[in-house]
């Protein structure tokens, strides 16, 4: 292969990001690696009217339970979330609810205000035109102004709320706690060449309207214009390093089965916050025989998931509360922020979540023992279909470095790399939140009106925010990259997902990491000439 | 195992209710979509079981009772398995699901493939004049590190 200026090895959410950015430049020549294949939108389980069986196939998140040849095994039987990821052009915003509320000010600083996590090498203020550069390119929805927030420059309109948000607004009012409409990659208008949702609803099978920010029809379409070099079904397993300490490319098999050598002056890394670790820890060599960047024994500790909590209400009347986008309704912040007398430091959002379809409401209500089989069935069905609403608790989880992904040499991939290994345990901070989320839940409930059938957590089905595995910091004896995500140890080699994370934060963290990518990626070009020089 | 022997027994679990307009399992495709998902031969081995415990506990073959009766029969079969029949019952709630009629009598809104959207009233935000009027709840954060 042609050597370039730089490979990118993951096209998902920061894969993207970085492909856009750096392509702005069209003197660089820039190939990103997948090794997933291309989504096909008229194939997506909403086409069918079959969806609700369909999605759980192919369009499953979850690795094991979607048998795609182009994914890794991963095993999570020692952590009590499953890990959701996806392989494929675009990654997991192919799948995810499209929810994108920004890092709040106090996460890059936890352990000077609160004492724990460590603080980042960077501040809120210096992501905020990022934070709104990506917000133009993602397509999001919103409101300016909410109070929980620094404010936004400019959104589209808010996704509606709907009669059940619009009851639970009121219920947030009456207990005098903070809400806001959600901040969602959802087109309520017409934007960046694509249509406008219509309220569909299940945004997390893929969008074949093209209304939901998923970077393969965000970022993609214009990199690609920009002259992006993307290879589908091309998995890389290994970093290459010269004599000299200094990435040479990547090894990788390509469509045909065929290995691969790519070189190129700078290789960055977007492959999530467990394939980047896999990647790094795969690659040895006589300078870094426990894994590239893993000197320190870093790479893979801190595994942050977000342990989520879930309650659910159940209303007399009908609130025709599944229709609309399934993820994105509104949100509460009312306890983000660490107050010593809950009895935990730091904090979570609630997310209100929209009531299931029909067969995922049927199929629930019966294995909870509230829908029978048989001649009741209907009317009970009928008392639970659209009446319902979620609460979902996002917790912060702390970094922990028994948290973490390992190689598992026991599970390979198609191609004989080991997958991933995931230990995590909910630390005792966690456990409290997490009570004190469902609790509030209930208040919130029991102020709208609406009966409450289900309160647990963790969710185990809910490992969608991997993050902190190869964190950035100012030391290399306690982080990986720096704030640009340069390896300490290898100068022209870049991290750009959220495995840089050094805190989790209590929101989902697509946008902040893409706010990151586009940062890191802006002063890319220089950092690589300064490190050559 | 005959077509109209599965029917039965999914008329058992999904019976129509011609109030709320909706058709039984077996006027819903039921059969057809749970075979099309691979999960035919678990279909046959619940309808097995449970006329074995029909015959147990009643003394008599499963389309002779009742329709609770048969219903009792169907989660004892279950129970004794869950692991090997929850999947083809959860299958066979879905497959009912995804039927247009039932969709359609069901209030479920548009129904796939989606040919047209759902409208969604607009919202008045004077809602959130109690937010706005507690003021910002933005922590302070002390600016001391610089940042590169």
């Amino acid at each position: 292969m042609d050597p370039v200026d730089v490979v990118i090895v993951g096209s998902g959410a920061s894969g993207a990001a970085a492909a856009w950015r750096l392509s702005r430049d069209r003197s660089l020549r820039i190939v990103c690696l997948e090794r997933g294949g291309p989504p096909d939108p008229a194939r997506y389980p909403a086409t069918r009217a079959d969806w609700e069986m369909a999605r759980h196939g192919a369009a499953s998140p979850f690795p094991g339970e979607r048998a795609d040849p182009a994914d890794y095994p991963v095993d999570d039987s020692a952590s009590p979330i499953a890990i959701a990821h996806v392989n494929a052009f675009g990654g997991s915003t192919l799948l995810y609810s499209g929810h994108v509320p920004r890092f709040h000010p106090s996460d890059f600083r936890t352990r000077t205000l609160d004492g724990v996590g460590e603080d980042w090498p960077l501040t809120h203020e210096d992501l905020t035109p990022y934070f709104a550069e990506n917000e133009r390119m993602m397509g999001v929805a919103g409101l300016v102004g909410d109070p929980a927030n620094p404010d936004y420059d400019s959104l589209l309109p808010p996704v509606p709320l709907g009669p059940m948000g619009r009851r639970l607004g009121e219920a947030f009012n009456a207990l005098g706690w903070h809400w806001w409409p959600s901040y969602g990659a959802i087109n309520t208008r017409s934007h960046g060449g694509r249509a406008a949702c219509i309220n569909l609803g299940p945004c997390n099978t893929g969008c074949a309207q093209g209304a939901k920010g998923s970077v393969d029809v965000t970022y993609w379409p214009e990199a690609l214009r920009q002259g992006v070099e993307v290879r589908t079904g091309c998995a890389v397993v290994e970093v290459l390093l010269d004599g000299r300490d200094r990435a040479s490319g990547v090894r990788y098999i390509d469509a045909e089965g065929r290995e691969q050598v790519q070189t190129a002056a700078v290789v960055v890394l977007a492959c999530s916050g467990i394939g980047t670790p896999r990647l790094l820890l795969h690659s040895t060599s006589t300078a870094f025989p426990d894994g590239l960047l893993n000197d320190t024994g870093l790479v893979g500790r801190n595994l942050m998931l977000h342990p989520l909590g879930y309650t659910e209400g159940l209303f007399d009347e009908d609130l025709g509360s599944s229709i609309g986008p399934q993820g994105c309704c509104l949100l509460s912040q009312q306890f983000y922020e660490t107050d010593p007398d809950r009895g935990f430091a730091r904090g979570y959002t609630m997310h209100i979540l929209r009531g299931p379809p029909p067969g995922e409401t049927a199929v629930t209500g019966y294995l909870m023992r509230r829908i029978p089989l048989g001649p009741d069935h209907h009317r009970r069905m009928a008392e639970t279909f659209n009446h319902t609403a979620g609460i979902a608790v996002i917790a912060e989880d702390l970094p922990d470095p028994d948290n973490r992904v390992a190689l598992d040499p026991d599970h390979t991939d198609a191609h004989g790399m080991p997958g991933v290994r995931v230990t995590y345990t909910l630390g005792e901070n966690t456990k409290r939140m997490l009570a004190h989320g469902l609790d509030r839940s209930k208040d919130v409930f029991a102020a709208a009106g609406a009966k409450v059938t289900a309160a647990f957590a963790p969710v185990r089905q809910t490992g969608w925010h991997l993050m902190g595995t190869a964190r950035m910091g100012t030391d290399p004896r306690t982080s990986v990259v720096n704030a640009f995500g340069q390896a300490h140890t290898v100068p022209n080699l870049f991290i750009v997902d959220s495995s840089v994370f050094v805190t989790a934060g209590a929101v989902n963290p697509v946008a902040t990491a893409q706010a990151l990518t586009l940062r890191m990626c802006d002063h890319l070009p220089d950092v690589a000439r300064r490190a050559a020089a | 195992m005959t077509a109209a022997a599965l029917d039965t027994l999914w008329d058992a679990i999904l019976p129509g209710d011609p109030a709320r307009g909706l058709p039984p399992a077996s006027q819903a495709g039921v059969s057809e979509v749970v075979a099309a998902h691979g999960l035919g031969e678990d279909a046959a081995r619940l309808l097995v079981r449970s006329e074995a415990v029909a015959r147990e506990r009643f003394g008599t073959g499963f389309d002779a009772l009742t329709p609770a009766d048969r219903v009792t029969c169907v989660e004892r079969a279950r129970r004794a398995d869950m692991r090997g029949l929850t999947p083809v019952l959860v299958a066979a709630l879905r497959a009912y699901y995804t039927d247009p009629v039932v969709l359609r009598a069901m209030g479920a809104g548009t129904v796939p493939p989606f040919p047209e959207g759902n409208a969604l009233n607009d919202d008045d935000w004077t809602l959130l004049e109690p937010v706005y009027e507690r003021g910002s709840i933005v922590r302070p954060v002390p600016k001391e590190k610089g940042s590169p």
